[in-house]
């Protein structure tokens, strides 16, 4: 069984048919990228599976740890240990780097977990963790959320993340906007907790640097999946790349 | 009376009516900012308050209306002001709820336009149902006997315990209030709602929580100011419909969303209020809105309002 599977959706903003019949799977402990051109609708995948609206999914299942979750809110997917690390990282500007980080935490209180039918244990990284991952946060720990650089608030996004109660993050385009010595922050950061166990689910536009670090791949074009293979694979499939890709 | 006692005595005056308007407008501003709707039903919750707070102080006569047709001649506990403090807080909080799931709830993702419309809506038909049950007769409501009457100041001679009580009372709910949203998870989860309410949610909070109990809150501050505004008018159904307009004005210079600001506009507001009251009684109407009008040419988004937050 797959940590999650997607099984033909069809995904739709009003009236514009995003996701078309679009399936695919994502393994236990992996990194697996999901590929493709800028309104190729990877951030619609995302949306979908994370719970937001819009997307509306009209038609077929998305399932995590073989539970239906299609249709779930948002909050609710995100307390069965999905967390998004969404496009322009969204941290909140008004609040300080340490706010930010606490905000996971709140997740697990009383008032917000009484009489959900979930579980809340925490198990996510705790701050102390995170700060060791990312010391430029500790050091900023004090300082408003909107005014660190594009690759701080990038790390800080993903440390809200590892704080969540979280198997399998999505990360959409993580390294958008980011100079190269920040990318590669960024990649260690990933392979570091992938190698603590969470799945990576990697959005991306930059073809090449996502398969450097995903062990599968997926192309996605006109919002239907058409390349599905091993990063190696991809790699060698010129013409996939050419067609789909440009690179 | 020397100049410096009138002043001092403008002076209070004014920031006893600016504590009314703050009290309205701080409540105004956190649903505003926070869940970006516009409540015209504020000035009935105000209304809720008023007649709520005289019946639980007092023990009143009723001389018009349809309660008086059905036999009641006097109503009211006679409790006390005390009482009437503690209760109708929580009351209008409770009032609050249910309005925010009723009436709030399903217009969030609807236009400004269609939110003033039913709120405003829900404004007439309360104010029509107190004119029904309780006539349009104005009802006296009396200071409570521990502050009534005043109180000699240092300098500034005589002056109303009430007003002095008002501005306390002001002073230490809108503090009460600006901890909560400063200094607490929920508070932080507010904040952090006001600037991206989904990413909260993708965050695993369920958001809807903390945003009805903003909504009460709000509702909760207008009916504290209903009974603290109450002995220094009459009460009558149509005071929220007259303290409405000036309590978004009190929002709108001060800034949406900001606790600070709410409490700074109230008080421009009082002071522009007493001072004219005091020299030019005609021009005290039109004087508020010239400031307003004022504030709005140079700082738009209002005094401490954030020009990035979206309306």
């Amino acid at each position: 069984m797959s940590l999650l599977e997607l099984d033909a959706v069809d995904a739709y903003y009003g009236e514009s048919h995003i996701l078309r019949d679009l399936s695919m799977t994502v393994e236990d402990g992996e990194i697996c990228a999901l590929l493709g051109r800028n309104g190729a609708g990877k951030t619609t995948t995302l949306r979908s599976i994370s719970g937001a609206t819009p997307p509306q999914v009209r038609d077929g299942t998305v399932r995590f740890k073989d539970e239906d979750i299609t249709g779930v809110p948002a909050e609710d997917v995100s307390a069965r240990g999905i967390s998004l690390v969404p496009e322009e990282r969204r941290v909140f500007p008004n609040l300080t780097v340490a706010e930010n980080l606490h905000l996971a935490e709140v997740v697990g209180n009383k008032s917000n977990t009484w009489g959900r039918s979930l579980t809340f244990e925490h198990k996510g990284a705790t701050t102390e963790q995170v700060y060791e991952d990312f010391p430029r946060l500790r050091e900023r720990k004090d300082q408003k959320a909107g005014t660190l650089s594009g690759g701080e608030q990038q790390m800080l996004a993903i440390a809200r993340a590892l704080k969540q109660n979280t198997d399998l993050m999505l990360l959409d385009e993580p390294y958008e906007g980011l100079a190269p010595k920040i990318i590669e922050d960024v990649e260690a950061a990933v392979h570091r907790l992938n190698e603590e166990g969470t799945t990576v689910l990697l959005v991306e536009q930059n073809a090449a640097a996502a398969i450097k670090i995903a062990d599968r791949a997926y192309v996605v074009d006109q919002g239907s999946i058409v390349f599905d293979g091993t990063a190696e694979e991809l790699r060698e499939d010129e013409e996939t790349r050419e067609r789909y890709l440009g690179v | 009376m020397s100049l410096l006692a009138d002043v001092l005595t403008v002076l209070l005056n004014g920031l006893q009516q600016g504590a009314i308007f703050a009290l309205l407008a701080v409540g105004l501003s956190i649903i505003l900012g926070t869940l970006k709707f516009v409540n015209f039903a504020h000035g009935a919750l105000y209304v809720v308050g008023t007649y709520t707070g005289l019946l639980v102080a007092h023990e009143i006569a009723l001389t018009s209306g349809k309660l008086q047709s059905w036999g009641f001649t006097s109503l009211g506990l006679d409790l006390g002001f005390f009482a009437a403090l503690v209760v109708v807080p929580l009351f209008v909080f409770v009032v609050g709820l249910g309005m925010e799931r009723f009436v709030a709830r399903p217009f969030y993702d609807r236009p400004d336009t269609d939110q003033i419309l039913v709120t405003f809506g829900l404004a007439i038909v309360v104010q029509e149902l107190f004119r029904i049950l309780f006539g349009s007769n104005s009802l006296p409501f009396d200071q409570p006997a521990w502050a009534a009457g005043p109180i000699a100041l240092p300098v500034v001679g005589n002056f109303s315990q009430w007003r002095l009580y008002v501005i306390a009372i002001t002073a230490v709910l809108v503090l009460v209030v600006y901890a909560l949203v400063e200094y607490t998870d929920f508070g932080l989860v507010v904040r952090a709602g006001t600037r991206d309410a989904e990413m909260v949610r993708l965050l695993g909070i369920k958001i809807t929580r903390p945003y009805i109990v903003v909504f009460g809150i709000g509702a909760a501050l207008a009916g504290v100011a209903g009974v603290v505004g109450g002995p220094l008018n009459v009460v009558n159904p149509t005071v929220g419909t007259d303290i409405l307009v000036p309590a978004f004005l009190t929002v709108v210079i001060g800034g949406v969303g900001s606790i600070v600001g709410a409490v700074i506009g109230g008080v421009i507001f009082g002071l522009t209020t007493a001072t004219l009251v005091a020299v030019a009684p005609a021009w005290s109407q039109i004087g508020l809105y010239a400031i307003a009008a004022v504030i709005l040419l140079t700082r738009p988004q209002g005094i401490l309002g954030n020009e990035e937050v979206a309306p």
